[in-house]
């Protein structure tokens, strides 16, 4: 258990390095642009204003917030301090409502909607990808162009096509939003059910994709590990194909996961823009709404929640894949 | 080299990607040639013209001697094409009413059915039907037998002196005009967008703004990547350790995140098309940097390399004659893929409201952008975001296909 | 004469290409290796002998595809069964194999004892873990093997215990016939030592009756093996005892071969390395005369006009040339 020990210590390390890196970047990047945020953020505010005490009183509280009389050594502390206090500052589009409250409504639907999609859909396209290198012939040659061509499909276009086909057309299930309009969030099975038809489209859209990509990874990694000397050495040591399959396939399936870490953060990416096809109520129809209103403070709170996610997500998965993998362990205690 | 050449174009992957490649790219070049109008011309009042050939109704009348054609079925069509689905279904319910067996009624035969309406229908019977009801069957009796008169349409101008209509002409149901002797025809293949825009003409020139970005923003990338993948990997020690963990961070950030923080930061007013492609590009170099890399520490210590070493060649020569003609062929298979990544960049950061100002040229990602604000997708209009999609899907595929044809011509392993 | 192990009687096999063309790596190739005896393939590279190897188990999956010839192990004809039964009652139980990379023969996610167990149960599905365990260790023990490397995975052991657990494995169920193919041409000298030791000492203890070895290093075939097979362009071009072959050879290519490596034995300090000019023939479409014609010093018209057939000579050798042992002794002495 040392050499995991040690494995996990570096990946909290490097955990902690990147969300610093994440909240330097979140601090710096709108800052480098011209001007002083505040005043730009108070100039579109009063676009949108009536009441000049509302506007005041708005102005000071983001001078406090950003500090931006100090040193900006001390303003990111400063924001540092306030992000993780959770204390996110007030929205613009939906003022007075805070940004700590819109993204609590928002967040579970995406972690609900992406988590379970891309993992359904890492799993479908590992077998799918496993049986096309395993079975070859008519069976790789027609889902590997299906694969090729949906994963070189914009995320977006996979839901508009589901949308209009099993939408709008054949109206099997509801276009847009996370439950019916005319409910109210509650535990009755109306509302349950609404929800759980709402979730196909967006869900399903996110899983074809993710399948596309992960077949041709799979088939890849399978054709290497059958080829490999274990396989020629099992068959000549009397063993069945179907037991050398299972060691070719979790061989192959490692680096996937991996591969899951790694490209997470593109797959969050695309499904984000997927769901505001569906107006699906998560982060990424929150973040629209936020670039269309111009609202500064809540672009920044999901821009920061979204890194922080990934980065704990691929943390989980590198835990989870250095307990499976005995190569990890080994190489440690080299 | 020729050789290689050779064998790209025996991979079937490659030629099928390459020639949808060239005849989207051939379609970019010739379509401006023939069609000269400002792609972002609004040229229909109102959204979403269907596609279709669009005659100018006025030009039409206008025509001194019209054709007169006397074919068989024309009243029968012309009654279909007015007789709506709706009215068919009200006129089943009164025959059905009146006693007509529901397996003699056929909605979808109009011969039959205006017959059978025509010899049975009588606005004297109420059959227990709502006044109101009874009042909608009037109507439409009588706009059948609108639809059966044989009389043409009255043509009638103004008389400027008396302020009273008079009679100039009369179109019959027979008389036709050649769609090649009106003076205004317009085809509209993709019919228009939201703003009456030709879509066509949009899209084609789209594609190639969009191509334009995916290039810009893949060479970005590729030439930060190949720089820094070419340093760390020949280099090593702290160079390698740097770039490595700038890297590995911006592999874990997702790209999504730092382009939209920029593009917002940029501002609406100064997005222009290159500046969205070179932010992409600044943003998705992390791939390249580890492929480089990769490879050129395989070749750091070859033979031919330590050989030019030991005759005393600069880093750059070596760099130069060793070891970029070996990761060349990777180099352009990275390359295409971040050309096709850009593309379904600039579509998502657009879609987000992101992208390139609006007002200058159009790209795949804000027609798409549009289209979705416009709610086509609900409203049935396929031709605004339809032909957009498959204009990025036909891109990106094509590219991987080529991609994974160089693939499998550079590694062999990957064959079968 | 003792039992005989294995008989090989003409067998053919060939690969077949992504082009489908085939390659006939293995041509008619005969052999007999009597109880206790081990019998060592030689030859250059390409010419077939791990082809050979694959193609003695019986067992064949694509590329590489059976044409004709029989495979009999201890009286049993094995060629004509089904690959199912192969699989299951020979495979690993009458003949077992010791792939060239033994580096990468085992599964790196699995620990040694748990492909020990899938070995066994392969063939004895009733055999508990315990079982298994028991004869594992003691098998590893026999072999100087320390018994904890049962419960490390492949990646935790050195190159050379690597190779070493392979030939245990390979041996845990007592086949008839071991087939190794280079087993220690990928280790260092110390580790091939102990290899070679170690194969040595399995027919001792009683874990194999025969072995064939494969190599492309002559000097240590005479010291391991009793009789010497050569091979060329998926022929047998000559066959006799380890002695008579390496220091005696009858065929110009034996001959050439063992001109080209330097034997550190006393008596041969003196003789000049020489090389054999040219490459071996192209498989797709091997000559139809001798093979080597177009390589050997001595070669005339006829060599090329039909195929060579194998005779006989003294003292049970076998050698395929056009002339007689005497014709070509004369040639050696007048060079």
């Amino acid at each position: 258990m040392k050499g995991y020990r040690k494995y996990f210590l570096n990946k909290l390390i490097w955990l902690l390095v990147t969300a610093v890196f994440a909240f330097i970047l979140n601090f710096t990047l709108p800052r480098l642009m011209p001007g002083d945020p505040v005043a730009a953020i108070v100039a579109r505010l009063a676009q949108g204003m009536s009441s000049s005490t509302g506007m005041k009183e708005v102005y000071e509280q983001y001078a406090e917030l950003f500090g931006t009389n100090q040193p900006l050594l001390t303003q990111f502390f400063i924001y540092v301090r306030n992000m993780l206090q959770g204390n996110f500052g007030t929205s613009f589009s939906q003022y007075p409502r805070p940004v700590a409250d819109i993204l609590r409504t928002s967040l579970p639907w995406t972690i609900a909607l992406q988590f379970p999609a891309i993992i359904v859909g890492w799993v479908i396209g590992n077998m799918l990808g496993a049986l096309a290198a395993y079975l070859k012939k008519g069976f790789d040659k027609v889902l590997m162009p299906i694969s090729i061509f949906v994963s070189n499909f914009p995320p977006f276009g996979m839901a508009v096509i589901l949308m209009v086909l099993l939408g709008v057309n054949l109206k099997w299930f509801p276009t847009s939003g996370g439950y019916g309009f005319d409910l109210m969030p509650s535990f009755t099975w109306n509302f349950i059910w609404s929800v759980i038809t709402h979730y196909q489209l967006p869900f399903w859209s996110i899983v074809i994709i993710a399948i596309g990509g992960q077949a041709i990874g799979m088939r890849s990694m399978s054709i290497y590990e059958l080829n490999a000397d274990y396989v020629k050495y099992s068959r000549f040591m009397g063993i069945k194909d179907r037991k050398i399959v299972g060691y070719v396939f979790r061989n192959a399936m490692l680096p996937q996961i991996t591969g899951l870490a790694l490209a997470l953060g593109t797959m969050v990416g695309g499904a984000l823009i997927a769901e505001i096809v569906f107006s699906y109520p998560g982060l990424g129809y929150t973040l629209l709404n936020a670039i269309m209103g111009k609202d500064y403070p809540l672009i920044s709170a999901v821009t920061l929640i979204i890194t922080i996610m990934v980065l704990l997500a691929t943390f989980i998965i590198e835990l989870l894949y250095g307990l499976i993998d005995p190569r990890i362990k080994a190489a440690q205690s080299d | 080299m020729k050789h290689t050449f050779k064998q790209i174009f025996h991979s079937g992957k490659f030629v099928l990607g390459f020639c949808i490649f060239m005849a989207l790219l051939l379609l970019v070049i010739i379509y401006p040639i023939i069609v000269t109008d400002d792609p972002l011309a609004i040229i229909g009042q109102g959204t979403f013209f269907p596609p279709g050939i669009y005659v100018n109704s006025y030009d039409s009348i206008d025509k001194p001697s019209p054709y007169i054609l006397n074919l068989p079925d024309a009243a029968a069509k012309r009654i279909v094409s007015k007789l709506s689905e709706s009215d068919r279904q009200e006129m089943k319910d009164w025959l059905l009413a009146s006693g007509i067996p529901e397996n003699e009624i056929d909605t979808t035969d109009t011969a039959k059915l205006m017959e059978q309406w025509e010899t049975n229908y009588d606005p004297t019977k109420g059959l227990g039907m709502t006044y109101a009801k009874q009042r909608y069957y009037q109507r439409l009796d009588k706009s059948i037998s609108g639809l059966l008169s044989p009389e043409g349409k009255i043509i009638a101008a103004q008389n400027p002196d008396t302020g009273i209509l008079e009679q100039v002409g009369v179109i019959n149901q027979s008389d036709y005009v050649n769609v090649g002797e009106v003076a205004n025809v317009r085809v509209l293949m993709l019919g228009t967008d939201n703003f009456g825009r030709d879509m066509l003409t949009q899209l084609v020139k789209a594609i190639g703004v969009s191509l334009q970005i995916g290039i810009v923003a893949g060479l970005v990338a590729t030439a930060i990547g190949l720089t820094l993948g070419l340093l760390s990997g020949y280099i090593g020690g702290w160079v390698d350790d740097i770039v490595m963990f700038f890297t590995n961070l911006f592999t874990v950030i997702p790209s999504f995140v730092l382009l939209v923080l920029i593009s917002f930061s940029i501002g609406q007013d100064k997005r222009g098309a290159t500046t969205i492609a070179i932010v992409i590009g600044l943003t998705s170099w992390v791939w390249t940097t580890r492929s480089v890399r990769a490879s050129v520490i395989s070749l750091r210590n070859r033979d031919h390399v330590n050989l030019s070493k030991l005759s005393g060649h600069s880093i750059v020569h070596i760099i130069i004659n060793d070891i970029l003609p070996y990761i060349a062929s990777y180099v352009i298979m990275a390359l295409i893929l971040q050309i096709s990544a850009g593309i379904l960049t600039e579509a998502g950061l657009s879609i987000l409201g992101l992208g390139p100002r609006t007002t200058e040229v159009p790209t795949l990602g804000l027609m798409m952008n549009w289209a979705m604000i416009y709610q086509a997708h609900i409203l049935g209009k396929w031709w605004a975001y339809l032909p957009v999609l498959v204009a990025i899907a036909l891109i990106t595929f094509s590219m991987n296909l080529m991609n994974t044809g160089l693939d499998q011509i550079f590694n062999p392993a990957l064959r079968e | 004469m003792g039992n005989v192990m294995l008989e090989v009687k003409d067998l053919t096999t060939k690969y077949i290409t992504r082009f489908q063309e085939d390659v006939y790596a293995v041509d008619h190739v005969s052999l007999k290796v009597e109880e206790g005896k081990s019998l060592g393939i030689a030859g250059e590279s390409g010419c077939g002998k791990s082809t050979l190897a694959l193609s003695l188990m019986g067992y064949y999956f694509p590329p590489l595809h059976y044409t004709s010839g029989d495979i009999i192990i201890d009286g049993r004809n094995i060629s004509k069964m089904e690959p199912d039964d192969i699989r299951k009652s020979i495979l690993g139980k009458e003949i077992a194999y010791i792939p060239q990379a033994a580096m990468n023969a085992l599964n790196p996610t699995q620990k040694v004892i748990r492909f020990i167990e899938d070995v066994v149960q392969a063939h004895d599905p009733f055999m508990t873990r315990k079982d298994i365990y028991d004869l594992a260790r003691s098998c590893f023990e026999t072999l100087g093997l320390p018994a904890n490397v049962l419960e490390k995975y492949p990646v935790e052991l050195s190159g050379g215990m690597k190779q070493r657990t392979v030939i245990a494995i390979s041996v845990i169920l007592f086949p008839k016939v071991l087939i190794a193919d280079e087993p220690s041409s990928a280790l260092d000298v110390t580790s091939q030592k102990m290899v070679i030791k170690m194969l040595r000492n399995l027919m001792e203890n009683g874990f194999i009756k025969s072995m064939i070895f494969i190599t492309h290093e002559l000097p240590l075939l005479k010291n391991v093996t009793d009789d010497i097979m050569v091979m060329y362009a998926g022929q047998i071009v000559e066959k006799g005892t380890a002695e008579q072959t390496v220091f005696d050879p009858i065929h110009p290519y034996a001959k050439g071969l063992m001109g080209s490596i330097i034997v550190p034995e006393s008596g041969l300090r003196k003789v000049k390395l020489t090389a054999i000019p040219g490459v071996p023939p192209n498989l797709k479409k091997p000559p139809h005369g001798c093979r080597f014609a177009d390589r050997c010093r001595y070669v005339t018209a006829e060599c090329r006009m039909h195929p060579i057939e194998i005779r006989q000579a003294d003292g049970e050798r076998e050698y395929r040339c056009i002339f007689s042992e005497d014709e070509l002794r004369k040639a050696y002495q007048n060079d």
